[in-house]
């Protein structure tokens, strides 16, 4: 159940992608349909929670690294949950009346209801990698939903900027997780929870707090990382009242509260949290007053309360958790409402802008109180929420004693901070919806629909009935929240309406009277901030980005891709040189002890003979026809090489591929027109000459070097096994279609894939008209010596490779060397009579060979399963493949004829798709 | 007698594999290393029998046949590429 | 054997540094030579003994060379031809577009 509470956001996010075209109501309703189910599983574990048990799930997932897919719902989980859930189908609810019909609603809602699961996850999870797995995941899905207009700049910049500062963050989160995570031994909750103890005392302690706290601090927009959520207010209304203040700046607050128990009670925690806090509140809340944008004045406002419920956290007393978990909902309520409000005037009215809008409640008195309510809450007027939790931390902020003499520092500054809360609380209702009527907007403004007015009509009832009934309705919820928080007893505390006259209240009052005074001087003070400097922080952020960072990449990409193939040809060689020749100064001594073969004088032929070719090739690279000739001298010396040592189907099959290759080399060659010859410069061919040379001698010395080491080779196993269980006598064969032959799948599969690549890229393709300079070519096409010569010579070949195939098992043959005999059989007939007298005698079509041929094999691998048998063998559980018992020759046979297929389908699709490109000499071609 | 001449013949066919490639590398002209190419198969060729015979094993004369059947591929598509420019028209 | 494989390795090096786009193919041409010389050497250089079972018996009579390496370089082979063709249309293709076979002016990654 408690996987089925993740899973359904998830799952829900494709339906809106499904159901796109479906029309909008469709989407929407489909939309709503997981979140809803997943909040009816969620009440309905409420019994349990409130008990006070712990519903976890488990499955290892890497259990080596000590990474588990485990959840865990109790109090704390719980409460954020329900705030996710029920304030995420509201805001659907909104979102549906919000959107535009040009917007894309599928992906919205889909990016909606991912984020939502990624939030679950966080909440839920019971494995600190995993926690920190849908941290990155809710940063991302951030970034989308805040970049969902992406025509708009401010849209980009913002939600680039939301995810570099979040992701950052999270990065530092993750450390700081490995940090705990070496310290406990473990990364599972329950283990990190119950070490608290160790943790504070360990040395590494510092280092993790700092960390986690970064993550933190910039996921809940924290002063110095909260300048990201204002611009994040350019994504769409409902993105903001979801993300940006009820779930995902809650993410750091949650994040505080689930590692309360085993980070908290120390002195760096308290002077982080509370400064941190401290600052943020207050700034929060002096620059949220100076916002002429609606939503700019709400993020700032909802930098001000995170600041608050920061440090609360960091006051350190159990009640102070309370308060902070209380504020939590409370914010998440009002602050959604607001975001609502504001949207819905934005829609209406097409501005956003608090100096351009007034006197609004002549047009849209419903949506005028709501907003009064949720406002109210806001500034923390009595019988609302806001006003019991800001008293709460009134009432902390005067008990606390960790500042000694200077202590009523935090009241102090809180009442500050309230007193600007209540100015712009007061400016958000007053400037916007009352006054005079407004000037000329965008658009005539009026009531919205009424379902889109419902979710505020639902949280500012909620602000109400917390406000008046605390002890009802969030009573029994926050005290298992707080007490799962802190993993302690709670002292008692009574959440009433009033607690009598006390210092709090004075308080409180005092700031309402400050703020309205402020308010009615608030043109003095615009008129002062607006003498301050302009500092726009998008600039200064990407000034910083760019200027460091950008430059800084730039100058190393600039380096190493120069545009120049070569140039990272030469990087990768010269680091491979290094790391083998790092290796081999290692070495004791080159000579391994084993004594070397002599050298008899054929070998020293050949081997002179390759050396000379592949310097040829190298020396006269000027005239590529005279490299290909050293080139193919060089393949039939690597041939003369596999047949002095003893491997005759290694002989077969290079020759084989040499030719292939040669006919390939020449069609490249017609098809790439000659060129100028272009000199390099003579010190780049003496770098190259020396990068070469070393490389060549380090690889040579590492052959040396093996070679004269005693070797221990695994094939004692196929020598072996090669008759009784593969039932050949040739085990080079039986090796490939048997005891690997997986790896013989997977290759011809690369074949084929590869063939087909080639199809796709020269189709359609046209040719250059070659500019073969000054080259006379012989007028007959087809000569008819060299044609009736060959005619003769295609059934031979086929025998030959009929004769190669069949004996393949027992004799060096088999599927690969008969494949391309038959197909340099076929080619032959191309080459001396031409591409139309073929394909009237053969069907050119040959990607059905292709397709059949891995078809076979892979059937015939597929067969040992009607048998009971895993598929194919491996090579580490040895079990061989007796498919058929008494008659294993068969199906290995079967799987080499689709060897076989594969190869000529293969080879024919390739080259003759190559040689079917013909020049357009007749008619001049224009340069594309 | 065999057991002399068969490896006097496996080093006369080395060294005269030396002799083409050197002819290879000298030139002048393509269609003479189009020719030293063709040759070089027919050492090639030799080498293989011979120590076949040397060794007392069929296995490698398939190697052989192929060799005279690849070469005589090989060298015809270099030709028709020297002659027409297009191997496959 | 080591001086071979140097020699294979370093004129494929060489001509794979060099800028135009068919010494670029040869040079991938030798290199995959070169590697499957490798594979098949260090396996250890067996005279004279193919790893083929005589008729009638279940193991091969006396000391054969190893099958695995030569399985491996046997696929090696075909599949390097792959590779190759595949690479010879790539570049054939990305000539096409250029319009250049010399890769020091390859140098624009949009086109």
């Amino acid at each position: 159940m408690l996987l089925s509470l993740i899973l359904l956001p998830f799952i829900g996010s494709l339906l809106p992608l499904l159901a796109a075209h479906k029309g909008r109501t469709v989407c929407s309703w489909l939309t709503a349909a997981p979140p809803a189910c997943a909040l009816l599983l969620l009440l309905s574990t409420a019994p349990a929670v409130f008990q006070g048990e712990l519903l976890t799930i488990r499955w290892d997932w890497i259990p080596a690294l000590g990474l588990n897919i485990g959840f865990r719902l109790d109090g704390l989980a719980f409460l954020f949950a329900l705030l996710i859930l029920a304030i995420g189908l509201l805001v659907i609810l909104y979102g549906h009346y919000y959107l535009s019909a040009k917007d894309s609603h599928g992906r919205f809602f889909s990016l909606l209801l991912l984020f939502m699961g990624a939030m679950m996850g966080v909440v839920t999870a019971d494995n600190l990698l995993l926690m920190v797995v849908f941290w990155e995941l809710t940063s991302l899905s951030s970034f989308l939903l805040i970049g969902f207009w992406g025509h708009r700049r401010d849209a980009r910049r913002g939600a680039r900027m939301a995810l570099t500062v979040t992701g950052g963050g999270g990065l530092a989160l993750l450390a700081g997780v490995m940090v705990i995570g070496h310290i406990v031994g473990s990364f599972e909750l329950s283990d990190v929870l119950a070490a608290g103890d160790i943790l504070r005392e360990h040395h590494l302690y510092p280092v993790a707090l700092v960390l986690v706290l970064l993550g933190v601090f910039t996921k809940s927009a924290q002063f110095p990382f909260h300048f990201w959520l204002p611009h994040a207010m350019s994504a769409p209304t409902p993105v903001s009242a979801y993300l940006h203040s009820a779930t995902m700046v809650k993410a750091g607050v949650f994040l505080l509260a689930r590692l309360y128990p085993a980070l908290s009670g120390t002195e760096l925690w308290f002077i982080m949290l509370s400064l941190v806090g401290l600052s943020t509140m207050t700034l929060g809340a002096v620059v949220a007053l100076f916002k002429h944008d609606l939503k700019g004045l709400l993020a700032y406002s909802t930098i001000s309360h995170l600041g608050l419920i920061v440090l609360l956290f960091g006051l350190d007393t159990q009640l102070a958790v309370v308060a902070a978990l209380f504020h939590t909902v409370n914010h998440a309520t009002f602050k959604a409402s607001l975001f609502m409000s504001a949207g819905i005037v934005d829609h209406e009215t097409g501005s956003r802008d608090i100096r351009l809008l007034s006197g609004l409640r002549h047009y849209m008195p419903i949506t005028a109180a709501l907003g009064l309510i949720a406002a109210a809450a806001m500034a923390g007027v009595p019988l609302m929420n806001g006003f019991l939790s800001t008293e709460m931390f009134l009432g902390e902020a005067i008990e606390q004693r960790v500042l000694g003499g200077w202590s009523w520092l935090i009241p102090a500054v809180a009442v500050f901070a309230k007193v600007f809360s209540v100015a712009y609380a007061l400016r958000f209702i007053h400037s916007v919806f009352f006054g005079p009527k407004p000037g000329p907007l965008p658009k005539q403004p009026h009531e919205p629909p009424f379902f889109m007015r419902a979710p505020i009509v639902i949280l500012v009832v909620l602000c109400l009935a917390v406000g008046m009934l605390p002890a009802l309705i969030v009573g029994p919820l926050l005290s298992v929240a707080a007490a799962s928080t802190t993993q302690t007893i709670l002292p008692q505390y009574t959440l009433e309406i009033w607690h009598g006259f006390n210092l709090p209240l004075a308080l409180s009052v005092l700031a309402m009277v400050l703020g309205v005074f402020l308010y009615s001087q608030r043109h003095r003070l615009f008129n002062l901030w607006n003498r301050l400097p302009p500092l726009s922080a998008p600039d200064v952020f990407e000034f910083i980005l760019h200027s460091i960072l950008v430059q800084g990449s730039r100058r190393i990409t600039k380096l190493l891709e120069s545009g120049h193939p070569q140039n990272y040809l030469l990087i990768l060689f010269l680091f491979t040189i290094a790391l083998a020749g790092a290796a081999l100064l290692q070495l004791p001594s080159l000579h391994g002890g084993v004594s070397m073969t002599a050298i008899d004088f054929p070998s020293l032929a050949i081997a002179m003979t390759m050396i000379v070719a592949a310097l040829g090739t190298a020396i006269l690279h000027r005239n590529r026809l005279t490299a290909l000739l050293f080139l193919s001298v060089v393949g039939l010396g690597v041939a003369l090489v596999f047949a002095r040592f003893s491997a005759p189907d290694l002989v077969l099959t290079q020759l084989s591929v040499e030719v292939v290759s040669i006919i390939l080399l020449m069609l490249i060659l017609f098809l790439l027109p000659r060129q100028n010859q272009r000199d390099s410069s003579v010190q780049r061919l003496w770098r190259d000459a020396v990068v070469a040379g070393v490389g060549g001698l380090s690889l040579g010395i590492l052959t040396f070097a093996i070679l004269t080491r005693p070797l221990d080779s695994i094939s004692k196993f196929f020598l072996a096994e090669s008759v009784s269980g593969g039932g050949g006598t040739n085990v080079v064969n039986v090796v490939l279609v048997d005891f690997r032959g997986f790896d013989t799948f997977g290759e011809i599969t690369v074949l084929a894939i590869a063939a087909i690549g080639i199809f796709g890229l020269l189709d359609g393709m046209r040719l250059f008209n070659p500019r073969h300079l000054g080259h006379h070519y012989a007028k007959d096409r087809h000569p008819m010596l060299l044609s009736v010569l060959n005619m003769p010579l295609l059934p031979l070949a086929l025998m030959v490779s009929l004769y190669i195939f069949m004996r393949g098992h027992n004799l060096p043959g088999g599927g690969f060397i008969a494949g391309l005999i038959t197909a340099i059989a076929l080619i032959l007939q191309y080459l001396t009579n031409g591409l139309n007298w073929t394909n009237e005698r053969l069907n050119d079509n040959f990607h059905p060979l292709v397709a059949s041929g891995v078809m076979i094999a892979g059937l015939t691998a597929m067969g040992s399963w009607f048998f009971g048998m895993p598929l194919l063998t491996t090579a580490h559980t040895h079990v061989h493949l007796p498919v058929l018992g008494e008659i294993p020759l068969a199906t290995a046979m079967v799987f080499d004829l689709g060897v076989y297929l594969t190869v000529v389908g293969a080879t024919l699709v390739i080259l003759e798709n190559l040689g079917k490109l013909k020049p357009f000499t007749s008619q001049p071609t224009t340069e594309p | 007698m065999l057991e002399i001449v068969v490896p006097l013949s496996l080093v006369i066919y080395a060294l005269s594999a030396l002799l083409t490639i050197l002819r290879m590398a000298l030139g002048p002209d393509i269609p003479d290393r189009i020719l030293t190419l063709d040759a070089l198969y027919v050492n090639a060729i030799a080498l293989i029998i011979l120590f076949g015979v040397y060794l007392g094993s069929t296995a490698f004369f398939e190697a052989a046949l192929l060799i005279a059947m690849m070469g005589f591929v090989g060298t015809t598509a270099v030709c028709k590429y020297l002659l027409r420019g297009n191997i496959i028209e | 054997m080591a001086y071979v494989i140097g020699v294979l390795f370093a004129s494929a090096v060489y001509m794979m540094l060099r800028r135009s786009i068919v010494k670029l193919v040869i040079g991938l041409m030798i290199l995959s030579n070169a590697a499957n010389l490798l594979i098949f050497t260090v396996s250890g250089m067996t005279r004279g003994s193919p790893p083929l079972i005589p008729e009638g018996l279940t193991e091969p009579a006396g000391v054969v060379a190893d099958p695995l390496p030569q399985a491996l370089v046997l696929t090696a082979i075909v599949i390097a031809f792959g590779v190759l063709a595949f690479a010879v249309v790539l570049i054939h293709r990305a000539y096409e577009v250029v319009g250049t076979d010399d890769l020091d002016k390859m140098k624009d990654t949009d086109t």
